[in-house]
C-alpha cells in the first residue's frame, strides 16, 4: 500500500524497537485523508430495532460474517452473525450502525446523530435459561447451536465407587494490552487492510468472503501485534464495515477498538460447564467415565461454540488410561457476545473437568492424589475412548513427581496442589512459510503470524543450523498475504512445530539446489545466487505433550488467596531458545492464575455486562503473582527440529493445580473458576 | 470547538500549541505530536500503556487532558534515551527479555524509570507493588521484575562511573 510510509526495515519483527517506542502498531499509521470510524452498539441484551436512522447500517451491508479463523465452524444459517443487527439485537456491545469523521473526536460525537428506537425482549441469559427457552433466533427449532457425542454409550456398571459432579469454567475476555483494530483502504480495485492479527489469511479470506471480493483483490497485512490469546484469529464485523466504508467513501478507514468495545464485544473465551460421573474399583482405577457438557455459544454460530464441543468431548478422559468413557454435549445459543477461542480453547476446560474428578476420587479413597494419578495411568502409549493417543504417561508423571518435589511439599504445607495433563496442539492443517535469498541476504515470510512469541528468534536458529547463514542475514518479516499464498495462524500451540518444520523443509530444498549447481553445500554459494521457495505442509499430524504443574496457597482471613509457589515441569520437545519457552510459560501461568482467582466476566439477569473494565475482568497485578518455578524436559519430537507444543500448556495445568491447592488450604469442595473469596469464607 | 493554546516541554523541547480543552494528554502527543511510543490499552487509567513522566513523575496520559500539562514538562519513552544511547533500563528490558509483543513496554519502563529515581535499589516486593499499576498480558511479569533489577544494577554502577571521572578531574 503505496500511502503507508513504513519502510522495508519497519516490517520485521523486531523486539527492539519497543523498548524504544518505535514500534509500528495499527493505531499508529496515519493517511493523509483517513476516515476515523466509531460504532454505535445495542445497549439491550435482545430487543426488536423499531427503526433506525443515520451512520451506515444493514440496509447498506447486509452480508453475515464468513466462518474463518481458529476453531470457526459453519453454523445453521440462522445463527449466523450479520454484519449489522439487522431486525434484532441479540447481545449487549452488538454493532447496528457506524459513523465516520476524520478524527476519533468527532467521529464519537457523530454517535449522536443515529437514532435507534428498541422494543426491549427478555433475553435468555445463562445456559439454563437456554436450555428452558424458546429459541432466540426466528427459524431455529432450540437453542441447540450444534450437538456432539464422543465415545461409546455403556450401561452404568455395577462399581463399588461412583462419583458425579458438576464443574464449570466462566467466561473470560482474553485482553491483550492492545485491543483490536485495523485500518482498510480501497485502492486501484485492490482493498488493502492492516491489521493487528495472528493470521492474515484468515483475515484476508473472511473479507472476500464477507464483502464478495475475490482473494487476489484483498490483500492483508499485519502490523506489530500487542497481544491475541486467541481472540486475533479470525474477521468481526467491524473489519468489514471498516473495509466496505473505504470502497464506499473511497478513502482509508481506520476503527480500533475501545477496551470497554472488546470487553463487550470481542469474543472471550471458556464458558463452559461439565456434569461428571466416573466408575472406580475399590482400588481406586477408574474403568468408565461419563460426561455432559454445555457450551455457552452467545448469540451467533461465529465464534468457536460449534467447534469446541467436540474438541473438549475428545480430550475429556485427560492423560489416564480409562477403557470407557462417553460423552454428550451442546453449544447452546445465549443472548451474549459469541464465544471464541482464548489461549487453550477447550483444553483447559476439559482438563479442568477430568482433573477435578481425580482429586474427588482420591479423597473418596483417602489417597494421596499424585498416587490415584499414578494407578490410572499406563507405562504404555495408550488410545483413550474418545479418540486421543496419547505416549506412555507414567514414566514421565513419576519424573514430574520427583521434580517438582511434590512429596516433600505436600508434607510441609497444607494448600498443595498437583495437576497433570496432556496438551494437544492445533496442527491442521500444517502451516506456510516462504524465503527469499536476494543481495546475499534471506527475507523470511509466515503464513502464521507472531504477535509477541519471538517466532524470529528460533526462525533465525534454524535456518543458522540448517544453512550456516549467520542470524544477522536473516530478516523475518511480519505477514502479508501479497508474500505468501496461503496460510493458517499463529494458534494452538502449534508455530513452533509447523513455522519450524517448514523452515527446515525450505532449508533442506535450498541445499540441495545449492549442491546441484556448485557440487557441495557452502553458505557463500547459497548467498551469492537468488533463490525464491514457498512451502505448504498440508500434511496434518499430531504431537501430544505431557505437563504437570505444582500450587502452594495461603488463604487470608477475608477469603484472599495468596499463591506461595506455582511451579511447572513440562516436556517442550527440544527448547529452540530457552529464554523464549520460560517467557511462554510465566505468561501462560499468569493467565493460568488469573482464570482460578481473578479473572471472569459476569452478566446481569438483564444481559448487561457488569464486569466491563480491564480491572473488574480481573487481569492480574504484578503484586498478584508468584516468581514461577520452571523445570522443562526436553524430549525431541519425531520432527527434524525436534520441537513440541507449548504456549497453551500453563493455562490448562495451572487452574487444576492451584484450585486443588486452593481445595486443601480451604476444606471446601471447589467446582467452578474463578475461585472468589466469598467462596472461602463461612 | 473552542481552541486553547497550551505551552509545554515535551522530551526536552518546547513546544507551542492548539488542542481543543476535551483533547486528552495520550491523544495530544501520539496525534499532535507523532509520539506513537505512548500506548492506549484500557482507557481507565488500569493498564498503563499510557504512563509518560509529568514533571518527572509517571501519570497516565489517557486520563489527563493535554490542557493539564501546560507550563509543565513531560518526558515520553522516547525522551529517556540520550544521543541514540540507550538508557540502562531500556538496555536490561531487552537483555532480560522484559517484553513479547511489546505494547506494555513503554508504560513499564518509565514506571520503573520513576521508581528507580525515588529507590535505587528496590526489593522484589517493591518493584511488584509499584508495577502494580502497570498490566502486562504476555511475560507473567517475572522478566519484567528482572529487568527492573537489572536496570538498578546497571545505573548503579554507571553513576559510579560517572562519580569515578569526575575525581579524576
Amino acid at each position: 500500500m503505496p500511502t503507508i510510509n513504513w519502510n522495508d526495515r519497519e516490517l520485521e519483527y523486531d523486539s527492539s524497537r519497543f523498548v524504544k517506542g518505535t514500534g509500528h502498531f495499527v493505531d499508529d499509521i496515519k493517511i493523509q485523508g483517513m476516515l476515523f470510524m466509531t460504532v454505535l452498539r445495542s445497549p439491550y441484551a435482545r430487543a426488536r430495532i423499531i427503526s433506525l436512522k443515520g451512520g451506515i447500517s444493514s440496509k447498506d451491508l447486509g452480508a453475515k460474517i464468513a466462518s474463518v479463523g481458529e476453531g470457526a465452524s459453519e453454523g445453521e444459517a440462522s445463527s449466523v452473525e450479520p454484519i449489522f443487527a439487522s431486525g434484532f439485537v441479540n447481545y449487549v456491545g452488538q454493532p447496528v450502525a457506524a459513523v465516520f469523521a476524520e478524527d476519533r473526536y468527532k467521529s464519537e460525537d457523530l454517535l449522536d446523530s443515529v437514532e435507534v428506537d428498541y422494543e426491549p425482549l427478555k433475553p435468555v441469559v445463562t445456559i439454563d435459561e437456554a436450555l428452558s427457552s424458546p429459541p432466540i433466533h426466528k427459524g431455529m427449532k432450540s437453542n441447540i447451536l450444534s450437538e456432539a457425542v464422543k465415545g461409546q454409550d455403556f450401561s452404568d456398571p455395577s462399581s463399588p465407587i461412583v462419583l458425579e459432579d458438576t464443574l464449570e469454567n466462566n467466561r473470560i475476555s482474553t485482553n491483550p494490552i492492545e485491543p483490536r483494530g485495523l485500518v482498510a483502504s480501497f485502492e486501484g480495485g485492490v482493498l488493502n487492510v492492516w491489521a493487528s492479527t495472528q493470521a492474515v489469511h484468515s483475515v484476508k479470506n473472511g473479507l472476500a468472503e464477507t464483502l464478495g471480493l475475490s482473494k487476489d483483490k484483498v490483500r492483508v497485512m499485519q502490523a506489530d501485534t500487542g497481544g491475541a490469546f486467541g481472540s486475533k484469529g479470525g474477521i468481526y464485523p467491524e473489519y468489514a464495515i471498516a473495509s466496505f466504508a473505504s470502497m464506499k467513501y473511497g478513502k482509508p478507514v481506520k476503527w480500533i477498538e475501545t477496551r470497554r468495545e472488546h470487553l463487550t464485544s470481542t469474543n472471550p473465551g471458556r464458558g463452559v460447564r461439565g456434569k461428571m460421573k466416573i466408575f472406580s474399583e475399590k482400588n481406586g482405577k477408574i474403568t468408565g467415565m461419563k460426561g455432559e457438557i454445555m457450551v455457552d455459544a452467545g448469540a451467533y454460530g461465529s465464534g468457536s461454540g460449534g467447534f469446541s464441543v467436540p474438541f473438549i468431548e475428545s480430550m475429556m478422559t485427560g492423560a489416564y488410561a480409562i477403557e470407557k468413557a462417553f460423552v454428550t454435549g451442546k453449544a447452546l445459543l445465549t443472548n451474549k457476545v459469541p464465544q471464541g477461542p482464548y489461549r487453550g480453547a477447550g483444553r483447559p476446560e476439559a482438563s479442568f473437568f477430568i482433573e477435578r474428578m481425580l482429586d474427588l476420587l482420591a479423597d473418596e479413597m483417602k489417597m494421596d492424589p499424585a498416587d490415584v494419578r499414578l494407578l490410572n495411568m499406563s507405562d504404555k502409549p495408550f488410545n483413550s475412548p474418545l479418540g486421543m493417543k496419547i505416549d506412555a504417561a507414567r514414566p514421565f508423571f513419576e519424573t514430574a513427581v520427583r521434580e517438582l518435589e511434590y512429596r516433600r511439599e505436600a508434607k510441609l504445607a497444607k494448600g498443595v496442589g498437583l495437576s497433570f495433563f496432556v496438551l494437544v496442539p492445533g496442527t491442521y492443517t500444517g502451516e506456510s512459510a516462504r524465503m527469499i535469498v536476494k543481495d546475499g541476504k534471506i527475507g523470511v515470510w509466515l503464513g502464521g503470524n507472531s504477535h509477541g512469541q519471538g517466532h524470529e528468534t528460533f526462525i533465525r536458529k534454524l535456518i543458522n543450523e540448517e544453512l550456516d547463514v549467520s542470524k544477522e542475514l536473516v530478516t523475518v518479516y511480519r505477514g502479508d498475504t501479497s508474500v505468501t499464498k496461503d496460510g493458517e495462524g499463529a494458534w494452538g500451540s502449534r508455530s513452533a512445530i509447523l513455522i519450524g518444520a517448514a523452515i527446515v523443509a525450505i532449508c533442506k530444498k535450498l541445499r540441495t539446489e545449492v549442491e546441484k549447481e556448485f557440487g557441495s553445500y557452502s553458505s557463500e554459494s547459497l548467498l551469492s545466487r537468488d533463490h525464491d521457495e514457498y512451502v505448504f505442509d498440508e500434511k496434518p499430524f499430531s504431537l501430544t505433550s505431557f505437563g504437570a504443574n505444582l500450587a502452594t496457597v495461603e488463604i487470608g482471613r477475608f477469603g484472599n488467596v495468596r499463591v506461595k509457589k506455582c511451579n511447572a515441569y513440562y516436556d517442550v520437545g527440544r527448547a529452540l531458545n530457552r529464554e523464549m519457552v520460560l517467557g511462554q510459560i510465566h505468561g501462560g501461568m499468569a493467565q493460568g492464575i488469573g482464570q482460578t482467582l481473578h479473572e471472569g466476566l459476569f452478566y446481569s439477569e438483564d444481559g448487561q455486562l457488569i464486569t466491563s473494565s480491564i480491572s473488574d475482568a480481573g487481569v492480574p497485578l504484578a503484586e498478584d503473582l508468584p516468581n514461577f518455578g520452571v523445570k522443562i524436559a526436553e524430549n525431541r519430537s519425531s520432527l527434524p527440529h525436534g520441537a513440541k507444543g507449548l504456549g497453551e500448556a500453563p493455562t490448562i495445568g495451572v487452574p487444576t493445580a492451584l484450585i486443588r491447592a486452593v481445595e486443601k488450604a480451604s476444606g471446601k469442595r471447589l467446582r467452578k473458576t474463578p475461585v472468589m473469596p466469598e467462596d472461602l469464607i463461612e | 470547538m473552542r481552541i486553547v493554546k497550551i505551552r509545554t516541554r515535551v522530551n526536552g523541547k518546547d513546544i507551542q500549541s492548539e488542542v481543543e480543552p476535551r483533547e486528552l494528554l495520550v491523544h495530544f502527543l501520539r496525534e499532535n505530536l507523532g509520539l506513537t511510543g505512548v500506548h492506549i490499552g484500557c482507557d481507565t487509567s488500569n493498564c498503563g500503556a499510557c504512563t509518560v513522566l509529568v514533571d518527572g513523575k509517571a501519570v497516565k496520559s489517557c486520563t489527563m487532558l493535554a490542557v493539564q500539562v501546560d507550563g509543565r514538562e513531560v518526558t515520553t519513552i522516547e525522551g529517556i534515551s540520550k544521543n541514540d544511547e540507550l538508557h540502562p533500563l531500556q538496555k536490561a528490558f531487552l537483555e532480560k527479555h522484559g517484553l513479547q509483543c511489546g505494547y506494555c513496554t513503554s508504560g513499564m519502563i518509565l514506571t520503573s524509570y520513576w521508581l528507580l529515581k525515588n529507590n535505587k535499589n528496590p526489593t522484589e516486593e517493591e518493584i511488584r507493588k509499584n508495577l502494580s499499576g502497570n498490566l502486562c498480558r504476555c511475560t507473567g511479569y517475572q522478566s519484567i521484575i528482572e529487568s527492573v533489577k537489572y536496570g538498578a544494577q546497571l545505573m548503579m554502577k554507571e553513576k559510579e562511573k560517572e562519580e569515578q571521572q569526575i575525581e579524576v578531574r
